[in-house]
């Protein structure tokens, strides 16, 4: 760990405060504007209990402190600064383990950017699961709608339940409860790159509860809503996740292959139908004409099965557009034994992995429109990615380019 | 300033890859014919890419290079010819960059003739301090009886010098005295030559020739109790000032013999397994797997933070010390028809030439160096399956430059062929337009892509470091079949349990290798009755095998093929 100290002040005054919890609240990104509406929220979540609230670089003249007055405000200034505020980062993980040090903390709940839009129930919900002892990392469970998060149902989600046997629906949440002992795990990794000036580096935080076996829980939170990624470009954006989540399954190979728990059925919510149009013409404009122009980079990273099964997909009409799940399943995979393998330079095949992404995301929309509830289909997904897990040990252990 | 070893945890060495390369045959970067640190740095991608995770670099300091390097002339700085001291603490940042630790030699037993410090002793008076930095005697008659090691050229231990009209004592060639260690001065030396290196950052320290330390007449003066105490005072000075260091011992002796070098886990972390090796060989042409079973039934337990260095060649002969009058003879016929190929007590030849360049038994015999109970440690080019040169001579046929492409001297450096240390191995077999990296790179299906496969493989599974190894008995001695297993939560190797709860409590590792020794296919059935119920997984391809009854477990066996078994339990597959 680095050594420098978290510069903080106490805002509120000692006297007067109820009993005080032993959870710190880490607001780990949050807007002069958006900071009284949050805070008033955590004081509805906890109106009998006091606890500190971390604020990275926000002045504690609030207008109306005396409302809050069971929460000790904590402004600091971030040892380890971060510019992104759509995510958790490595910086924010850093940031909250030196906090939880400084005042004791026995547990940790950081909040996301945007957190003034969760409700006090959301909040209270996910205090006491991670207060509870038998939880090391409680992880929001948000329910967007179905044209919605859906990077994180095509590959963060399946990929992290089928390799790491752990069931959050979002293994990327930006709201997480963490025991001190996962604050220390987290800020120990987030330290290899805040070493290397990559504060804005994600973190997995389910692996890597996961391969210290710690217990995770999930928290459902109804309504969040999500603060833009810094980037709209999509190219951009899944070279960024998936990148840094292929890299994190490169270096826990040695545990997510040996890990075999299955994970039970997940009750399922049937959720409204989507209300927005189908309009998937675009996608499948990208994903034809990469069918023309990558198909020989394609042809590098993915066996001849495979590339059949691309090509008879490049030839389905709109209405019939259906990619199978276990085709989709052994493309992730095998991009993923790609990454692993540096096949050919990571930019450009993450690049290449954008175009069968969104022909996958037609494809899922299509179904959704037809009346299939999008979370039927994204467990069915997620089950494809249990079966082939196999097929992904195998390739990985023996990476021979003569396969079926 | 001290600077700290790469390595975290601190039984690293357990889980290592180790790669043997000498600076001087590995890349020229300058053209001068011979290798150097720049090249090596420029190679490091490549062993990294291998998934080596140690290199051990052969002696690189000042020489006459009468030895090989083992001759030195000082021992803290690098031979001119391969760099600078600031070009050593380039690549070794540039390999811990790479997770890559660093072993080195300490040659501490003898120096060369043209150490200042022999220098000196031949023109100091006796009973001088100078003169006490080795062993003089009047007569060559003390110590009488020890053997003499490099019996080829040398007819004694004992070597008459005019300058100091007294004989001095080696046990290894004339022109490398050794150092005496009853002198507390030399002692001091050795220390400071060894927080030299470490302090730089240094990983390890392989203790070359230990046995020989010291001298007492009437013993073979090997492995004396005044030696082991050296050692400890070596080891305790590490202890006490560096962390995750290690040191390995060149001790070529029996097991029970190099046991107490390993003390209570006070003297060295690491010692080559030396009998083991030509008994691998030895089985493989017997097709009988005794030879095999019968050294390591007389290898003692070890304590639980050391660990057997294995191997199947080195830059040295293969070596029939430890082997008995008829097994060298059955060796000599087996691997040596030549009478060049032989030197010493050994055989000068290469891994891929001694079993012919077949394929098949290159990757049987290292199955079972990447799967038994040790670290196992590769020779530079045996993962492309370079050939040798036994027109060279002494040991230098294995060490030729390595084979990277088919240009000029086989890409190891520019300069004129007539000007390289060692000329490139050029015959139509081994020669380097068709044995080299860049080739192999290319070839999907070669030996350099199955040996970075199998390492690879290897690394992921802890057992294979860490675990214990037990034998299975099958009627067909043909076939080789053993039982590693792992438990992190067990105190100790001796202490972990058997029977099948020894698999089904979290985060074992249970796993079966069976190996063919022979040339044609063999039926085996194994006993494993304790692990009824359970699945093999065949490790390479993730393949599930039949179910495990209390019935004898049948398998087939192609020519020269072996299996890795992972065994898992039926409930906790995913499919």
């Amino acid at each position: 760990m680095a050594s420098s100290p978290i510069n903080t002040a106490s805002a509120s005054p000692e006297s007067d405060m109820p009993a005080e919890s032993s959870l710190l609240v880490h607001l780990t990104a949050v807007s002069p504007e958006s900071l009284e509406p949050a805070l008033s929220n955590l004081a509805l979540a906890f109106p009998n209990q006091s606890f500190r609230v971390a604020i990275p670089d926000i002045a504690p003249n609030l207008t109306s402190a005396h409302t809050f007055n069971t929460l000790r405000l904590v402004p600091y200034t971030p040892p380890a600064p971060s510019t992104t505020f759509w995510v958790l980062t490595a910086a924010d993980y850093f940031n909250t383990y030196r906090l939880a040090q400084e005042h004791n903390a026995s547990a940790c709940l950081l909040l996301g950017a945007d957190s003034h839009t969760l409700s006090p129930e959301s909040i209270r919900n996910l205090a006491s699961a991670t207060l509870s002892h038998n939880s090391d990392l409680v992880v929001s469970h948000y329910h967007p709608g179905p044209h919605e998060g859906l990077l994180n149902s095509a590959i963060l989600y399946p990929v992290t339940r089928a390799l790491f046997c752990a069931h959050p629906r979002f293994p990327l949440a930006l709201d997480l409860g963490v025991s001190l002992r996962m604050a220390e795990r987290l800020a120990t990794q987030a330290q290899r790159f805040t070493a290397a000036n990559q504060e804005d580096a994600l973190l997995w935080p389910v692996s890597e509860a996961s391969v210290a076996g710690y217990t995770i829980t999930e928290t459902d939170v109804p309504r969040r809503s999500a603060p833009p990624p810094a980037t709209t470009e999509l190219n951009a954006l899944l070279a960024l996740i998936a990148g840094s989540l292929f890299s994190d399954i490169d270096t826990k190979a040695s545990f997510w292959q040996r890990a075999r728990n299955t994970i039970p059925p997940r009750a399922l919510e049937i959720g409204a139908a989507p209300t927005e149009p189908l309009d998937v013409k675009a996608m499948l404009e990208s994903f034809h004409l990469a069918y023309s122009n990558l198909h020989e980079i394609w042809a590098l990273v993915l066996p001849p099965h495979t590339l059949l099964g691309l090509k008879r997909l490049s030839v389905m009409p709109q209405e019939a557009f259906r990619m199978a799940d276990s085709l989709w399943a052994r493309i992730v995979y095998d991009f993923i034994l790609a990454y692993r393998l540096r096949t050919i330079n990571r930019g450009h095949l993450l690049g290449a992995l954008t175009p069968l992404y969104l022909a996958w995301v037609a494809s899922h929309l299509i179904l959704v429109h037809s009346g299939i509830p999008p979370e039927r289909h994204i467990e069915e997904l997620a089950l494809a990615f249990e079966t082939d897990k196999p097929y992904l040990v195998s390739r990985w252990r023996w990476p021979d380019r003569f396969n079926p | 300033m001290k600077k700290a070893g790469s390595a975290t945890d601190p039984l690293w060495y357990k889980d290592a890859i180790l790669y043997e390369l000498h600076v001087r045959t590995f890349q020229d970067s300058n053209g001068d014919g011979i290798g150097d640190f720049p090249g090596l740095i420029s190679r490091l991608d490549y062993l990294q890419d291998l998934g080596v995770t140690c290199l051990w670099l052969l002696p690189f300091f000042p020489s006459p290079l009468r030895d090989d390097g083992y001759d030195i002339a000082d021992y803290t700085s690098v031979n001119p010819t391969y760099g600078t001291i600031d070009d050593f603490k380039s690549f070794l940042a540039a390999a811990h960059q790479r997770n890559m630790q660093v072993l080195i030699e300490l040659v501490i037993n003898h120096t060369s003739d043209q150490h200042p410090w022999f220098k000196a002793a031949r023109n100091a008076p006796p009973g001088s301090p100078e003169r006490d930095f080795y062993v003089w005697s009047d007569t060559d008659q003390l110590y009488k009886g020890v053997p003499i090691i490099f019996s080829d050229t040398e007819k004694s231990n004992w070597t008459w010098d005019d300058t100091a009209k007294a004989f001095y004592w080696h046990r290894f060639f004339s022109h490398q005295p050794d150092l005496n260690f009853d002198n507390p001065a030399v002692m001091e030396e050795v220390l400071k030559a060894m927080r030299f290196w470490l302090d730089l950052g240094v990983d390890g320290l392989r203790l070359d020739a230990i046995p020989y330390l010291v001298e007492r007449d009437g013993t073979t003066c090997e492995s004396l109790p005044e030696t082991h105490a050296i050692i400890r005072r070596l080891r305790a000075a590490i202890d006490a000032e560096y962390t995750n260091r290690f040191t390995l011992a060149e001790a070529n002796q029996w097991p029970p013999e190099v046991r107490p070098y390993f003390g209570n886990g006070d003297e060295c972390h690491m010692a080559f397994h030396f009998p083991l090796m030509p008994r691998i060989y030895m089985a493989l042409r017997q097709e009988d797997r005794l030879p095999i079973t019968d050294i390591m039934a007389q290898t003692p337990p070890i304590p639980d933070s050391c660990q057997w260095g294995l191997f199947l060649r080195n830059h040295d002969e293969l070596t029939l010390e430890m082997v008995t009058s008829d097994e060298r003879d059955y060796m000599y016929f087996a691997y040596s028809a030549d009478p060049r190929m032989r030197v010493n007590s050994g055989i000068r030849r290469r891994l891929a030439p001694l079993l012919d360049n077949n394929r098949q038994r290159i990757q049987l015999l290292n199955s079972i160096l990447l799967s038994f109970p040790g670290t196992p440690i590769l020779y530079y080019g045996d993962e492309i399956g370079m050939g040798d040169n036994i027109y060279l001579g002494d040991r230098n046929a294995v060490r030729t430059p390595m084979q990277w492409n088919s240009d000029r001297n086989a890409g190891f450096s520019t300069a004129n062929p007539a000007r390289l240390s060692f000329p490139v191995v050029m015959d139509p077999v081994y020669g380097y337009q068709s044995v080299n990296v860049e080739s192999e790179l290319a070839d999907q299906s070669s030996l350099l892509h199955w040996t970075r496969n199998m390492i690879a493989l290897r690394k992921l599974f802890q057992v294979f470091g860490r675990g214990t190894l037990e034998f299975l008995s099958p009627d067909n001695r043909k076939v080789l079949a053993y039982l590693r297993h792992y438990d992190p939560a067990s105190p100790s190797r001796e202490a972990t349990a058997t029977g099948t709860a020894r698999v089904t409590s979290p985060n074992t590792e249970t796993i079966l290798c069976v190996a063919n020794l022979s040339r044609f296919a063999q039926p085996v059935s194994l006993d494993l009755e304790e692990f009824s119920g359970m699945i093999p997984v065949e490790m390479l391809g993730y393949v599930p095998f039949p179910v495990i009854t209390d019935q004898p477990y049948p398998l087939t066996l192609a020519p020269y093929s072996f299996f890795w078994l992972e065994l898992q339990s039926t409930a906790g597959r995913a499919s």
